[in-house]
């Protein structure tokens, strides 16, 4: 049972997180462990393994972009950020560079905060075009479009993963 | 099943607690108490003491008087290294992964010590509700590891219970805090104890109580304040008094550290050293303020792991007798930004959540369901010494993880996996959880077998491991020998050991049944030999009332339950005839009113 079909979804990757932790309650009410202590060995072996899928599967839909990993995952796409552009990894370098100024202690901190700013700046264009190309796919799933269609989606949603992943360590590093 | 008790096994002390007619109340001891202090004393001839009576001896007797064993359970000798300087404890030579203390020639490990303290609990709630507990929901701190948890649940197995949940302290209790109040929003509870800290947030919407982090230090607590004044008492002493000296340092300043939150000013007095002097509460602030800043540190952790804003909590509850000093209240409201919930006792509080929970499991509340998380993230060993997470921390409990295993070899039939606990990068900085082997890999060219691990925490946050090979689909046994714990070969062995004390609990239960109906018999017979009909007997009968009551008497002091039966059955039979003259006489007197309302 894969974690869309735990809480009964398509898979889809805009999800209310309202509607999705109801639901993550409804079905814990049903299946947690603490209602199946006087039952049987089995039925509290089962309640055990359904409840920690569905905390599995909870934790990582209600979260963006593990839910995005995750749909790519179970498709067989792995987001890869060595097969990133040329140019990306150039201005990823710079960047870096630039980093390890502020660390060392050789910028300003104007120019510290400019870099926080630009590397924010650049996640967030990531970001947009993440969820840009996930309503995408929501649609391309609801027209019940075609597999070389999802399959291409799917492609595009890897890439935008993986590219995005080096600004997100980036963004880790200046806090 | 039978009734299902709820138990804070604390540092200092620990309390029994149940839900009767949907309310959580304590159940004391025999004296009227109820807390328990964690504190057992072993005397020379075998004999074992637990709470108030073990405590007493604290002074007189150090070295055989255990304290805060809390502390040492699932840790290794190099983890308690500083604290063995004030404690005045034989600790073992074969100590390295598990402590092991050794009391007249004897060696105990935590679970079973902790054992004695949980085997008084469990007698005090049996006197009270008259019959055998066998079941209970036992709390840790939440921030207590793998091994930490395991030795609780051990402990519970060697006194003789099932524990049916492992439950973090500061989610029980916030169960006991928000059961009559149908609360909703968010909270955050600060337990601040004897040995431990923890902080918890919860988000509370229509009786889901769902943690969101928890955070802590399983070493910071009320110890930690009593040893800086420890040492403050001991820089001014002129010479440095023994090690046996310690425990009336350490009685004087416990007393003077409750004394401070409700005075500005207290004496720290010690008579056998001849020392004494006064503290000011700005004294002693100045003393513990590093303590209290170090509980800080985690709160702010858990804000953030939570994605919470200080000022978006609703209410922060206190927990823990360390939540009783002034500056740890004013720290926790200026952190916080609002005045933090005392108005529940916080020495109860984790106990009557535990009942609740308890409640919970028996099936007396299904509106209630509580959403604990792992305080630490799992992962396992791999290439460069490095730790890969696979159960990140404040994940939902239970959770589990999938991970695939090779062989690097041809016709490998074993691989080694290493589980960690923590949130270091590194194998060196993660607590070593468990090693096993998977064995009897079917030989197959190298990397060619697929072995698909599953690693799952229960509701208890304790892992259990299980594995099959894809190929063949056959299961692996995996036997996960513990780092820091007992084995179940271990445990069994110390079950076994501990039924003489079992034994001799069921024994000291019947003797003080026996007494209390030989009283009962004793004052019937008192007040029959007040009677007329007394009189009436022949002095023959009377003498054999008399030496009937005597010999009771002098039986209820043995420790024999079964002389103490007899001797009742002597004096029931010795007193039968005068039984019946009162009875006769009642019987005529009851019918003389009648006829006398009657003529009326």
């Amino acid at each position: 049972m894969n974690f869309f079909e735990v809480f009964n979804l398509p898979r889809i990757l805009n999800i209310d997180p309202k509607a999705l932790e109801r639901k993550f309650h409804e079905l814990s009410r049903q299946y947690h462990p603490d209602y199946f202590t006087t039952a049987p060995e089995i039925e509290k072996q089962k309640a055990l393994h359904m409840t920690a899928i569905l905390n599995d599967a909870y934790r990582t839909l209600r979260h963006p972009e593990r839910r995005v990993e995750y749909l790519l995952n179970i498709h067989g796409f792995k987001p890869d950020g060595s097969k990133a552009p040329k140019a990306l990894l150039m201005e990823i370098f710079e960047l870096n560079e630039q980093i390890e100024e502020v660390r060392s202690g050789t910028a300003s901190p104007e120019q510290a905060r400019s870099l926080a700013g630009l590397i924010r700046e650049k996640r967030e264009r990531f970001d947009a075009e993440l969820q840009a190309a996930s309503r995408e796919w929501d649609s391309l799933v609801a027209d019940g479009a075609p597999e070389t269609k999802l399959k291409q989606q799917l492609e595009k949603l890897t890439e935008i993963v993986s590219e995005s992943s080096y600004i997100r360590n980036l963004e880790g590093e200046t806090h | 099943m039978g009734k299902i008790v709820g138990i804070d096994l604390g540092t200092t002390n620990s309390l029994v607690a149940i839900v009767e007619n949907g309310t959580p109340r304590v159940i004391p001891d025999s004296d009227g108490n109820s807390l328990v202090p964690s504190v057992i004393y072993f005397s020379e001839n075998g004999e074992v003491l637990v709470g108030n009576r073990a405590k007493e001896k604290m002074v007189e007797n150090p070295k055989h008087t255990i304290f805060s064993i809390k502390r040492f359970m699932g840790k290794g000798i190099e983890d308690v290294r500083e604290d063995l300087p004030l404690l005045p404890f034989d600790v073992s030579p074969e100590s390295e992964h598990i402590i092991r203390l050794r009391i007249f020639g004897r060696d105990y490990t935590p679970p079973e010590l902790s054992a004695f303290v949980l085997r008084d609990l469990k007698r005090n709630a049996e006197a009270a509700l008259g019959e055998e507990i066998k079941n209970a929901v036992i709390t840790v701190p939440a921030y207590f590891n793998d091994a930490q948890r395991q030795a609780t649940k051990d402990a519970g197995r060697i006194a003789g219970l099932d524990v049916l949940r492992i439950v973090n302290e500061p989610t029980a209790a916030s169960l006991a805090y928000g059961l009559d109040k149908r609360k909703q929003g968010v909270i955050a509870v600060y337990d601040f104890g004897g040995g431990t800290f923890d902080v918890s947030i919860l988000k509370l919407s229509e009786g889901i109580f769902e943690v969101l982090s928890t955070s802590g230090d399983t070493h910071l607590g009320g110890d930690d304040i009593d040893e800086q004044l420890i040492r403050l008492v001991l820089a001014e002493l002129r010479h440095t008094p023994e090690m046996r000296g310690v425990p009336a340092i350490r009685k004087a300043v416990v007393k003077a550290k409750e004394e401070l939150s409700a005075f500005e000013t207290a004496d720290i007095a010690v008579d056998a050293l001849n020392y004494r002097r006064t503290i000011t509460r700005s004294e002693f602030n100045a003393l513990i303020q590093p303590i209290v800043e170090r509980t800080l540190a985690p709160c702010r952790q858990a804000l953030k792991d939570a994605g919470i804003k200080p000022s978006e909590v609703d209410e922060v509850v206190m927990v823990g007798g360390s939540t009783r000093i002034p500056l740890v209240r004013e720290s926790v409201q200026s952190l916080f930004g609002r005045v933090p919930h005392t108005e529940l006792n916080p020495d109860e509080v984790v106990a009557l959540g535990a009942a609740v929970q308890a409640d919970i499991l028996a099936g007396g509340k299904r509106d209630m369901l509580l959403l604990d998380v792992t305080p630490l993230s799992l992962g396992i060993e791999t290439m460069g010494g490095v730790m890969s997470k696979i159960i990140p921390r404040n994940s939902t409990i239970p959770a589990s993880a999938t991970e695939m295993y090779t062989t690097f070899a041809e016709g490998q039939t074993n691989v080694k996996i290493h589980v960690l606990q923590g949130e270091r990068e590194l194998v060196k900085d993660s607590r070593s959880l468990a090693q096993f082997d998977l064995k009897n890999i079917p030989p197959m060219p190298a990397g060619l077998p697929r072995i698909e691990v599953k690693f799952l925490i229960d509701a208890d946050g304790i892992l259990s491991v299980s594995a099959q090979e894809q190929r063949t689909g056959k299961y692996q046994s995996i036997e996960v020998k513990p780092t820091y714990g007992l084995t179940d070969e271990q445990v069994e062995s110390m079950i076994l050991d501990s039924f003489e004390y079992a034994e001799a609990d069921i024994d000291a239960r019947l003797v003080i049944e026996a007494r209390i109906e030989a009283e009962t018999v004793l004052n019937a017979t008192a007040r029959g030999l007040n009677n007329a009909e007394y009189e009436q007997l022949s002095s023959d009968e009377q003498s054999a009332i008399n030496a009937a009551a005597q010999h009771l008497r002098e039986t209820v002091k043995l420790e024999d339950h079964h002389a103490i039966r007899d001797a009742i059955e002597r004096l029931s039979e010795a007193t039968m005839r005068l039984a019946e003259l009162i009875m006769n006489g009642a019987i005529s007197k009851a019918l003389k009113d009648k006829r006398v309302r009657e003529v009326q």
